[in-house]
C-alpha cells in the first residue's frame, strides 16, 4: 500500500499521462457511477456472477445426500453460527450507547443490499458489488437512504475524486479481497472457519506453505478460480456447490497428484488418509476460533454493551478426525431433527466409513452449539440474532425466528446440543512439520482407532510378529 | 513569511520525527481527535473530516498544498483562541498526517477517529 502511494505521488508530479498508467482501468471510464459503470463493458461477466453461489446464496447441492435435488445455500439453510440471514439481512443494530453492534448478514454478500432474486434484471445486476472482489483499496459501509432503507456504499461515496481513483484499481481478486468476507465470517476474526484468518493476507510459509509470501505466495484464486465466476471447492460443510463437475482437491493431477512422496509408505497412507490430515497438524494459529457457541446462555459484554451467545474460543486447535467420502448429511430446516448416538443433532455430518472405498480420514474443526428445536415438529429454529445482540432477550429472538421461518406464533421450544464437522484445508505447514508416524501410531496418538472402525492400531499387526521372532 | 517558515519546518520534521516519538507522547489518533475533530465532527459546518474521508493521495496533497492556505487564518477556540497552525507543532502535524494516511479510505484499515 505505502509503496503504491509513494509511486503515485511522485509520478503525479511529473505528468498526468504517466499517472494514467498506474491503474488498469484508468482509461476505461472517467467517473464511477456505481456498478452500471462496469456493466457498460462487462454485462456478460455480471450475468455469470449473478448466477453464482456467491450471489444467489443458493445452488446445486449434489453433495448433500438429503438435498433431493433442491437448490441449497445460506439463504435456505440454518447454521449454528449466525443461523439464517432472512430475518437478519440488513440494518444497523445499536446498543444503548448508540454504538453500532452489527449491520446484518448482507455484510458478507457481494451485493449492495438488495436480497438476491432468482430472476435476472437490470436492478439485480446493478446490485452486484464488483469492487469488493476486484478493486484494491475499496471499502464499503452501511448507510441509510432518505426513504429509510439501507444500502452498502463505498465509504468514499461523497468523495467522487477518491471513488474515481479506487474504482480504476481493477485486477483479479487478491487474498485480501477474499478474506474481507471469509476471515470475518461467523461474527469475528476467524470465528467460523478456523483455517481462514486475516493473517493469510500477508504471511510466511511457516504459517502456510501455499500462501506464505516467502513460499508459493498463491492467491486464493490460484486454487479456487473456475470459469464464469464459478469457484471450485465447497469443503464439507457448505450446502450449495458452484461447480460440482470441477471439485478441488490437493491430489488433483495438476497440483500434487495422488502419490507425491518419495517414501512409498506415505503414498500408501494417502489412499486412506487425506493429505491435510498429516499436513495441517493445528489450525487457528493466530486468531482463536469459535469452538462452542451456546445460544441458550446469553452473555453480556459490558465494555461493548453487547449481548452474544456464550462462546468458547480455541487457539492452535488440534483437528478431530473422521471418514469422509465427499458427501454430507445436513440437518435442513423443516425436517425433523436426526439425533446422533450421544443425543446431539448433527448439523453437517461427513458421510463414509472404513468400508467405503471412496472415503478417507479427514481433519475437521468440530463445532458444537446449543440451538432451539421446535416442540412437536422437531425442527431446528434459527435466531433473530440482530435484535438479540442489543437487548439480550433470547426467548424473543427465538420466537420471532420461529414465526418468520415456520409461521408458528409464540413457539414452544427446547434447547439441544448440535455438532458440525468443518473440513480443514488451509494453513498447510512445511513438510518437515507434517505428522510423523508416532503422532498416530503410539498409545494416546491422534486417532481413535476404534471409533474409526479398526480393532486397534493396525501397525501392531506388523510389530507383534517381529517381537515374537526376537 | 510565516507560511514559508512553517512549511520548511514540516519538511525537515518529515525526515526526522520517525525515531523521536517517545511512548508517552500522544499518538496521531489522539492528536487528530484533539486538534481536528472539534471543527470537523459529524454535522460540523466545516464538513465532517475523518481519516477515511480522503484517499491516501488526497491526504498527501492536503498536507502538502491545502492545509496552510485553508487553515492559516482560522482560530481554534478550544485552544486558547490561538491560530490553528500555531497550536499544532510540526511534529504533531506529522503524526496526524501519518494517522490520516494509515487509515485513509483506501488503506487496509480505514478509520474514523472514534
Ligand atoms: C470501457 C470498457 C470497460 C469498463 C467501463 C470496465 N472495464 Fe473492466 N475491462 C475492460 C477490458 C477491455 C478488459 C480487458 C483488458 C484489461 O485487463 O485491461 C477489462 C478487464 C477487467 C477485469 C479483468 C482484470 C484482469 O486483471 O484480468 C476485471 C476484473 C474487470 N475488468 C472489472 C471491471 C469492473 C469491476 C469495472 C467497473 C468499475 C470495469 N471492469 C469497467 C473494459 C472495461
Ligand atoms: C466474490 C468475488 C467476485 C465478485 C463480487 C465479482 N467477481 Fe469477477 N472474478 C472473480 C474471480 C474469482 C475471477 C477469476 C475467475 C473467474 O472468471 O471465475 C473473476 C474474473 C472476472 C473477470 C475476468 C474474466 C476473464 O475471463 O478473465 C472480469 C471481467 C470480471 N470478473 C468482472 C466482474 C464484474 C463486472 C463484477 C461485478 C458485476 C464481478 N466481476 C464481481 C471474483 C468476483
Ligand atoms: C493451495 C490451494 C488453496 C488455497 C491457496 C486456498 N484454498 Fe480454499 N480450499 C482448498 C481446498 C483443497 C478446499 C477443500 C475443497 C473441497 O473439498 O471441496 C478449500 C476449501 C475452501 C472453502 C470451503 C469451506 C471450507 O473451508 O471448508 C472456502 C470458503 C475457501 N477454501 C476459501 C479460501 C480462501 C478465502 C482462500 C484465500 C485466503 C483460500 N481458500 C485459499 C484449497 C485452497
Ligand atoms: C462479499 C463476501 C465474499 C467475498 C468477497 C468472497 N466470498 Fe466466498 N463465499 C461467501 C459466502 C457468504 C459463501 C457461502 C455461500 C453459500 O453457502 O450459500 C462463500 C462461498 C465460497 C466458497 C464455497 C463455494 C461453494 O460452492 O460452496 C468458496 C470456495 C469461496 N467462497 C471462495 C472465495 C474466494 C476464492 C474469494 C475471493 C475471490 C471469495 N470467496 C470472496 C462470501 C464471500
Ligand atoms: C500419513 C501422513 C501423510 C499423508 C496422508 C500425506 N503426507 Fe505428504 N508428507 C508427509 C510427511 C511426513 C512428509 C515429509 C517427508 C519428508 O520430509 O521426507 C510429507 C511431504 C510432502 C510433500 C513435500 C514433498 C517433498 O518431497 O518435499 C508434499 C508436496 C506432500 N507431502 C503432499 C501430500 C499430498 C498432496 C498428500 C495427499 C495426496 C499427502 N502429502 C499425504 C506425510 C503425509
Ligand atoms: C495421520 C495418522 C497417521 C500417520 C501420521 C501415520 N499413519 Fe500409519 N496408518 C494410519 C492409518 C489410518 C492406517 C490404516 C490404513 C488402512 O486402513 O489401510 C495406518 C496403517 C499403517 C500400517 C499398517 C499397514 C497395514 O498393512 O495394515 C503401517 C505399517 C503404518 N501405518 C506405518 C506408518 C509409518 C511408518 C508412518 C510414518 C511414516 C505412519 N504409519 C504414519 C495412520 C497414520
Ligand atoms: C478551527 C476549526 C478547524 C480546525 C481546528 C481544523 N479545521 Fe479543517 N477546516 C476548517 C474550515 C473552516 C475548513 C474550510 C471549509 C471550506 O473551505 O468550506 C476546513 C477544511 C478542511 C478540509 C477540507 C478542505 C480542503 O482543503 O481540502 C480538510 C481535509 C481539513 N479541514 C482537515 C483538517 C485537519 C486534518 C485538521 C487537524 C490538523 C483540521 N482540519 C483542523 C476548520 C478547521
Amino acid at each position: 500500500m505505502r509503496t503504491i502511494t509513494a509511486v503515485v505521488a511522485s509520478v503525479g508530479l511529473l505528468a498526468g499521462a504517466a499517472h494514467a498508467k498506474e491503474y488498469s482501468h484508468q482509461k476505461y471510464f472517467e467517473h464511477y457511477e456505481g456498478t452500471k459503470t462496469c456493466l457498460k463493458c462487462h454485462e456478460k461477466e455480471a450475468t455469470t456472477f449473478f448466477h453464482s453461489q456467491h450471489y444467489q446464496w443458493l445452488g446445486q447441492a449434489p453433495q448433500i445426500v438429503n438435498s433431493h435435488g433442491e437448490k441449497l445455500g445460506k439463504l435456505n439453510t440454518i447454521n449454528d453460527f449466525c443461523t439464517n440471514p432472512q430475518s437478519n439481512w440488513i440494518g444497523l443494530v445499536r446498543n444503548s450507547r448508540g454504538e453500532v453492534l452489527t449491520k446484518g448478514c448482507s455484510q458478507c454478500h457481494a451485493g449492495l443490499g438488495a436480497l438476491p432474486q432468482a430472476k435476472i434484471s437490470q436492478a439485480q445486476l446493478e446490485n452486484i458489488d464488483c469492487l469488493i472482489c476486484h478493486a484494491s483499496g475499496y471499502q464499503r459501509d452501511l448507510y441509510q437512504n432518505p426513504d429509510g432503507s439501507w444500502s452498502w456504499k463505498p465509504v468514499l461515496w461523497k468523495n467522487q475524486e477518491g471513488m474515481d481513483s479506487v474504482s480504476k484499481r481493477i485486477g483479479l481478486p487478491t487474498r485480501t479481497n477474499c478474506l474481507r468476507c471469509h476471515a470475518g465470517s461467523g461474527g469475528g476474526p476467524n470465528f467460523k472457519r478456523g483455517d481462514l484468518e486475516y493473517a493469510l493476507a500477508d504471511t510466511d510459509k511457516a504459517f502456510d506453505v501455499h500462501m506464505g509470501s516467502d513460499g508459493a505466495n498463491l492467491q486464493c484464486t490460484d486454487c479456487h478460480a473456475g470459469e464464469d465466476h464459478r469457484v471450485r471447492g465447497r469443503g464439507s460443510d457448505l450446502s450449495g456447490t458452484d461447480d460440482p463437475a470441477k471439485p478441488l482437491s490437493c491430489d488433483d493431477a495438476n497440483c500434487h497428484g495422488a502419490a507425491p512422496h518419495k517414501a512409498e509408505v506415505l503414498n500408501f497412507h494417502a489412499q486412506r488418509v487425506y493429505c491435510t490430515t498429516c499436513h495441517v497438524p493445528v489450525f487457528a494459529k493466530q486468531d482463536a476460533t469459535d469452538m462452542v457457541r451456546d445460544w441458550s446462555k446469553p452473555s453480556y459484554n459490558a465494555e461493548l454493551d453487547k449481548w452474544s451467545a456464550t462462546i468458547t474460543m480455541g487457539k492452535d486447535v488440534v483437528p478431530v478426525y473422521a471418514w469422509y467420502n465427499g458427501t454430507t448429511w445436513e440437518q435442513l430446516p423443516g425436517q425433523p431433527v436426526k439425533r446422533l448416538a450421544g443425543g446431539a443433532v448433527g448439523m453437517m455430518m461427513p458421510q463414509g466409513d472404513r468400508n467405503d472405498p471412496k472415503a478417507r480420514i479427514f481433519p475437521f474443526k468440530l463445532h458444537r452449539a446449543k440451538m432451539p428445536v421446535l416442540d412437536g415438529k422437531n425442527f431446528i429454529i434459527p435466531i433473530v440474532v440482530e435484535e438479540f445482540f442489543a437487548n439480550g432477550n433470547i426467548d424473543e429472538a427465538v420466537k420471532h425466528a420461529a414465526l418468520d421461518t415456520y409461521g408458528v406464533k409464540d413457539a414452544h421450544y427446547t434447547w439441544t446440543d448440535t455438532e458440525r464437522y468443518m473440513g480443514i484445508f488451509h494453513e498447510v505447514t512445511p513438510a518437515a512439520k507434517a505428522l510423523a508416524c508416532l503422532d498416530c501410531h503410539a498409545p494416546g496418538g491422534r486417532l481413535d482407532w476404534k471409533a474409526l472402525g479398526y480393532a486397534g492400531d493396525p501397525i501392531l499387526a506388523h510389530l507383534q510378529p517381529a517381537h515374537t521372532v526376537k | 513569511m510565516r507560511k514559508g517558515k512553517l512549511l520548511a519546518v514540516v519538511g525537515a520534521a518529515a525526515l526526522a520525527t520517525a525515531g523521536l516519538a517517545s511512548a508517552a507522547e500522544p499518538d496521531g489518533r489522539v492528536l487528530f481527535k484533539e486538534y481536528c475533530k472539534p471543527c470537523h465532527a459529524a454535522n460540523s459546518p466545516h464538513g465532517e473530516v475523518t481519516p477515511m474521508t480522503l484517499i491516501q493521495d488526497q491526504w498527501e496533497r492536503f498536507f502538502k498544498e491545502k492545509l496552510v492556505p485553508s487553515h492559516k487564518e482560522l482560530v481554534d477556540s478550544n485552544h486558547g483562541g490561538k491560530k490553528v497552525l500555531d497550536v499544532i507543532t510540526p511534529e504533531m502535524l506529522q503524526k496526524i498526517k501519518k494517522f490520516a494516511i494509515d487509515h485513509a479510505a483506501d488503506s487496509e484499515h480505514p478509520m474514523t477517529c472514534g
